[in-house]
Formats: structure tokens, sequence, C-alpha cells
């Protein structure tokens, strides 16, 4: 619980732990607790102010008595009761056409099916749906595969047959295959290397790397997959990644279908896979770089601009969502020359001038502020 | 060892649940009278008309009863009817509007929702005077952020769980608690200190 040795009031209030304590303790939190505040009784004082903020905030509720619940629920037993003995006499079905959740779950079920068969029908064969098949390694039908190790200690470049090319780094070793005769294109890595992948989407490229697969159809990615690292990394540069777990369940449908799933990435974007953890964190890379060509790269010279505007045309640069409170931030005027700054400076800079803060948050670029108008 | 069992609600749901399923009327009567309250609660961030909330609650049960045979055994069973009636309520909400031939103002609707201070939790003047402004602070914040806050603090919903009824990503939903408790904090921060600085110069 050394998390809390620095917790004010306002963040006790908001703990999830600390309310569950006081709203509805057991034994186990109460002693938690009680044990922890013998060890730092300099924040009993803190504790008891956010207990009582805690106890004492309410929602107003209206007003239901015990006794009105009650005969509510007589009522629709009564009903569901009548309406059993109605459907036995008559036809059943009817009704259940008739019903409004039925045509919701119906048109759902057929667009879901409709979308499945679309994305799905496009030369698989049957085995390939998802659920026939429990094989969680992929299979190569009769493909030799080509190994090689960089024993050098200079990157080393592989051209793929389908035009990719593969900068593994000194150390690592790629193993694929040396057509790609199937419907994907996969290969193996151990280590790290850069990934520009030539466009095909009809025909998906696959990296398994430890535990993670990483699936594309036509971009430039760098992945970090050692054997010792207690990590695995996703970079991407252009285009857009999905990465799941070989554990995945449906692991087979989402390698197979056409589109992308499970965790995508953008540019700039990074997923860290804990694999002592089993957990995926998406977050954005160290030195976000523009993503859209030279020609188009806007002027970041803002003069009593808005700085919601400021926001979205940097976010549009950098392919990197911002999220901001629109209406709050079009009051905050923000003059300013930011184009030689990278990423990270240019948004501290407009958030000093606004008073606003930021946080990188799943990926994505939060800005917390309290709006301009005094 | 034998752990009381009340502790454990979101597995006596479960079974209750299974057993609505498979067509219980003491389950169906348990399962209502159970959830009445909370559903009613969350309903009534909808629509201000007591009689349409309940009647809402009755719609969902008779319609989940209806088509027990096509549901998952296997559901959060909370969540999953906090979701299904904020779906009927703003389905017939819209539908209604459409009827009156008024605009249903913006398609999520409204959540209206008011905090209140009970007093009698409270020892210290000082403190009254802050649960007072964070109070005022979530009264304050935008209808997304004030929905994530009351399924998360006061439904007591996980993450996923509030992402199925808000229907939206558990990625949205983390955005708005974060910024939601961020600015209640940092507001609130600034209060400690005006506070202080008035006792001061007192």
């Amino acid at each position: 619980m050394d998390q809390y040795k620095n917790f004010k009031v306002e963040d006790f209030v908001w703990d999830t732990f600390f309310r569950q304590w006081i709203l509805s303790p057991t034994r186990e939190s109460d002693l938690a607790w009680n044990q922890w505040l013998t060890e730092n009784p300099e924040t009993s004082a803190l504790v008891r102010q956010a207990r009582e903020v805690v106890l004492s905030l309410h929602v107003k509720e209206p007003r239901l008595s015990d006794e009105e619940i009650r005969l509510a629920v007589q009522n629709t037993l009564a009903i569901a009761r009548k309406r059993r003995i109605e459907e036995t006499d008559e036809d059943r079905p009817k009704r259940i056409y008739r019903s409004i959740w039925f045509q919701v779950a119906a048109s759902v079920a057929i667009l879901l099916v409709a979308g499945w068969w679309l994305q799905s029908h496009r030369g698989q064969s049957l085995a390939d749906r998802p659920g026939n098949s429990t094989i969680d390694q992929p299979l190569f039908a009769g493909t030799e595969l080509i190994e090689k190790v960089n024993k050098t200690d200079v990157p080393l470049r592989i051209q793929l047959a389908d035009n990719s090319a593969i900068t593994l780094t000194p150390g690592s070793s790629l193993r694929y295959p040396e057509t790609f005769p199937g419907a994907k294109r996969e290969v193996y890595l151990e280590g790290e290397a850069f990934f520009d992948i030539a466009k095909d989407p009809d025909h998906p490229f696959l990296v398994y790397a430890n535990e993670l697969v990483t699936k594309v159809l036509g971009t430039s990615f760098i992945i970090k997959a050692y054997e010792r690292s207690r990590e695995v990394t996703v970079e991407v540069k252009t285009g857009r990644v999905s990465v799941f777990a070989k554990s995945d369940p449906d692991l087979q449908a989402k390698i197979t279908r056409r589109e992308l799933e499970g965790v995508i990435l953008s540019p700039n974007q990074k997923i860290i896979f804990e694999r002592d953890q089993i957990r995926m964190v998406k977050t954005l890379v160290e030195n976000p770089e523009i993503i859209v060509p030279k020609s188009q790269i806007p002027h970041f010279e803002f003069e009593d601009t808005p700085a919601s505007e400021a926001f979205a045309s940097i976010g549009k640069a950098y392919g990197i969502d911002i999220l901001f409170d629109e209406e709050l931030l079009s009051g905050c005027p923000l003059t300013a020359r930011l184009d030689n700054q990278p990423l990270h400076e240019k948004l501290s800079i407009i958030c000093k001038a606004v008073e606003a803060s930021y946080e990188v948050l799943d990926g994505q670029i939060i800005i917390h502020s309290r709006g301009c108008r005094n | 060892m034998n752990l009381s069992l009340h502790r454990f609600d979101a597995s006596d749901d479960t079974m209750i649940w299974q057993r609505f399923i498979a067509g219980e009327e003491s389950a169906f009567d348990q399962l209502m009278s159970s959830h009445f309250r909370a559903l009613f609660h969350y309903g009534s961030k909808f629509s201000r008309d007591k009689e349409f909330v309940k009647d809402s609650i009755q719609d969902l049960f008779l319609i989940l009863w209806e088509k027990r045979n096509n549901l998952s055994t296997d559901i959060a069973v909370k969540p999953y009817m906090m979701a299904s009636l904020r779906r009927l309520m703003h389905r017939s909400m819209t539908s209604q509007s459409r009827l009156l031939d008024e605009p249903f103002e913006n398609q999520e609707g409204t959540f209206e929702i008011e905090f209140s201070v009970e007093q009698e939790y409270i020892e210290h003047e000082s403190t009254l005077v802050l649960t007072g402004k964070l109070q005022k602070l979530l009264d304050e914040l935008p209808r997304r952020q004030k929905e994530v806050i009351y399924l998360k603090f006061f439904q007591e919903l996980e993450r996923n769980q509030i992402s199925e009824i808000m229907d939206v990503s558990p990625q949205t939903v983390s955005n708005l608690l974060q910024i939601a408790i961020k600015q209640l904090q940092k507001h609130w921060k600034a209060e400690f200190l005006t506070l202080f600085l008035i006792h001061l110069f007192i």
C-alpha cells in the first residue's frame, strides 16, 4: 500500500479501495487499513477527513418505499404468469416476432452475418473459419523456412519475395518462407527488427514474436522481442498495425480475416506487452514524428488562435488523438511559433500558455483544462 | 472456514439468474426485488417521471422473461440489466418524442443527477465546507462525466461494465473518468488553498 503514502484528501476520496473500505468494510480491508494507519500515523487526519467526505457525499435519489417495490414486482409477476398461460394456447412465434427486442436482435444478427460474410468470403476455405480451428501454432503447409541470423555487428537487410524489406538488428534472427504462396505472409522474429512491408491488403503480413502476433496490410514498424527481455514492444512508423497475443482464443479468426483487429496501433503509437503480467499497454513512442507528407505539414504559427484549433492541427500532423474539451479550449487564445520543437515541447508550451496540462494515456493525449473565461 | 455468503453478491446474482433463465418464478421474484431499487435509481437519471421509470423496469423484466431461452447464463447480471434498461428507456423516449413531433433532446438523452451532503456524517465544520464545494463541482461536471462517476463510484461498477452500459469503448470510459477526476481534484486543491488563505487573514 505504499502508493497511499503521498495521498491527499482528494486522492483518497476517489480511490476505489479506500471507498470500499469506508462504505462496505470487510475483515480483510479493516485489517489492512488499520495496520497501514498504525504504520503511518501522520496520515490519520487526512484519512479521517476523507472518510467524512466519502460517507456524507450522496446522490439525491427519488423516494421509493419497499411497499412500492413489492407491488411492482407482484404486478409484473402476475402479467408474466398471464402471458405464460396465453402462450401455451396462442401461437408463440408470432408474439416473439412482434417484439421490438426480437426485431432489433434480428437486424443486428443480419448485419453481423453480412459483415462477417463480406469480410471473410474472399478466398478462404471452411477450415479457416473462426471456431473451426483449434490450432494455436500457425501452420506452414509444406513451406520450407529460411532462417537468417544476424551474426555481424551491423544491421542486416533482408529482402523478401513480396518486396518487403526487413532490417535485422545484430544478434536477432528471422525465419521466413522463400515465397508466400498462401493467403497470408507469415514470418517469425527473435530479437529486434524494422519492418517495411509491401502493401498487399489481400495478403495480410503476420509477424510472430514471443507471445505477440503483429498483423499488417502494408506499413513500417519496429518489433523488439528478445528472448530474455521482460517486454515485447511494437512501434509504428507508418500505416496501421494490429497486435494480439498468441494466446488469444480467437487467434485463427483474427489472423485470417482481412481487416485489422485486436489492439490497433497508428503511427507514433507503441504497444508494450509485459510478459510476466500478460498485459498489453498502449502508449506513444518516445519521440513522435510528423506523419503527413512534407508538403502538407502545416505551419505551427498561432496568432490569437483558439487553443482547440492548435491542438487539432498538431494532432492531425502527428496522427495522434488529442482529447480535449472543445468548448473550454475554444475560449483560450494562443500566440506562439512552434515549428521546430518536438511534440512534447509543443504541447508543454501551449499548456503553459493556456493554463492546461496534458498526459499520455493509452496512446492518446489528454488535455486537462479549466477553460480561460474569467 | 465458512465465509459469510452475503458478501458475494455477484455470485448470488449469477445463481438467481440461472434459475430465472430456467423459468423459476421464485427467481423472477427475487431478481426483480433485489435489483428494483438500483435500477429505479439509475432509470430516474433519464426521466423525472417516476411511473415511467417503474413501467420501464416492468417492461424490462417481462422482455427478459419472455426471451429467457435466448439469454446467456454467464453474464454480469447487474450491468446487463442496467444497460438493457438504459436502451429500453432511450428507445421509448425517442419514439415518444417522435409521436409528439418534438425533437428528442440530443440522441443520448439527459442524465440528471444531483449530489447531496448528509451532514450527520460530518464532525468538523471545515469538512462540511469542503464537501459542499465538492458537491458543487460534481454538479457542474458535463453529462457523460457525471454518468461515468455515478456508475463507477456510486454503483461500484468496473470499467468494462460501464462501457457496456453506456455503449462506448472501455477507452472512452477511462478517458471520461480521468478527465472528470482530474477536474474535481484540481479545483478542489484550489479550494483548499483559498480556504487556508481565508483562515490566515481572519
